[in-house]
């Protein structure tokens, strides 16, 4: 079961990984080049907040001209190659959770039930966070990295129990928890940093949040479906037989 | 009965549990490296794909 499920994930996180990179060069690569250049601006004559967060500056250490230059890749193809690579990295990684989480609920791994799960991955990992933490171009001043990294790994977790609770556990006092689980972290209110006046066309901001959404939700429904199917792809001879003896 | 069934379905023993707490700890592994590594050139390589996929990203 072991090889059925880190098989099953590497064909899934490669095949989401492939769509979710072309999605990613046509929607919004070119809106994040855009809005780097009003990045490099900001950097040579520096704002108070790139002061007052020195995350901001450390980060950008590659793009900051009075700074040690750090690796980046290069413009151009290498760029898009890393982007697909960091793609395939996650997706990958997401597909082996998505699998241990089918796995565990004892679920019947097929296309239709794996799509679903995907769907709450969705929610969970991008649609749940994306509330309080829009998705963000470079060079718009946020709050502290560790406290937004945090807060997203709280939301996403939550809103996952949550979900499990509500779909799978049902019943009134786990619907409750549920419901509970997945409003809290709204109620605690998402880390926001200081309100930044930007020269960027606020119209890349909104196109942006709105493409990067789209993009995870194309991304999860293909790791959910192709995950369901190359689950039953690769399951050889008996996988039948250790398909029903799961369901049993 | 229906309790019964649940409780029993998804317990968690031998293969099942090492292939699922294989999987989770490479998946959270692979997803830290790609999403939230500190380390720069980490952070420049897979940016893009930070941005667009709403990891929090400097």
């Amino acid at each position: 079961m072991t090889k059925r499920l880190l098989a099953a994930a590497l064909v899934a996180g490669f095949l989401a990984a492939c769509v979710a990179s072309a999605l990613q060069f046509a929607l919004t690569s070119p809106l994040i080049l855009a809005a780097e250049k009003y990045e490099t601006a900001e950097a040579i004559a520096p704002t108070h907040h790139a002061f007052a967060n020195p995350l901001i500056v450390l980060a950008h250490a590659g793009h900051d001209p009075g700074g040690e230059p750090q690796w980046q890749p290069a413009p151009g193809l290498p760029r898009l190659a890393f982007t697909a690579l960091a793609t395939l990295v996650s997706g990958v990684g997401y597909a082996l959770l998505l699998g241990a989480v089918l796995v565990a609920a004892g679920r019947e791994v097929t296309p239709s039930e794996a799509l679903k799960f995907g769907i709450g991955g969705f929610l969970a990992a991008s649609l749940a966070p994306a509330v309080g933490l829009p998705p963000e171009l470079p060079g718009i001043a946020a709050a502290a990295l560790e406290s937004r990294q945090l807060w997203w790994v709280a939301t996403a977790t939550a809103t996952a129990a949550g979900l499990y609770l509500v779909a799978i556990r049902r019943g009134p006092v786990a619907i409750g928890l549920g419901l509970v689980l997945i409003a809290a972290p709204h109620v605690w209110g998402a880390p926001h940093g200081p309100e930044d006046i930007s020269a960027m066309p606020p119209v890349y901001a909104a196109q942006f949040a709105a493409r990067s959404l789209a993009i995870g939700f194309a991304f999860w429904a293909v790791l959910g479906l192709a995950f369901g199917w190359a689950w039953g792809a690769v399951a050889g001879p008996n996988g039948v037989t250790r398909r029903s003896e799961v369901a049993a | 009965m229906v309790a019964i069934t649940r409780s029993l379905s998804p317990a968690l023993v031998g293969e099942r549990l090492s292939a699922v707490l294989l999987a989770a700890t490479l998946g959270v592994g692979l997803l830290f490296v790609s999403g939230f590594a500190p380390v720069v050139a980490l952070h420049n390589a897979a940016h893009d794909w930070r941005h667009s996929a709403n990891f929090p990203c400097h």
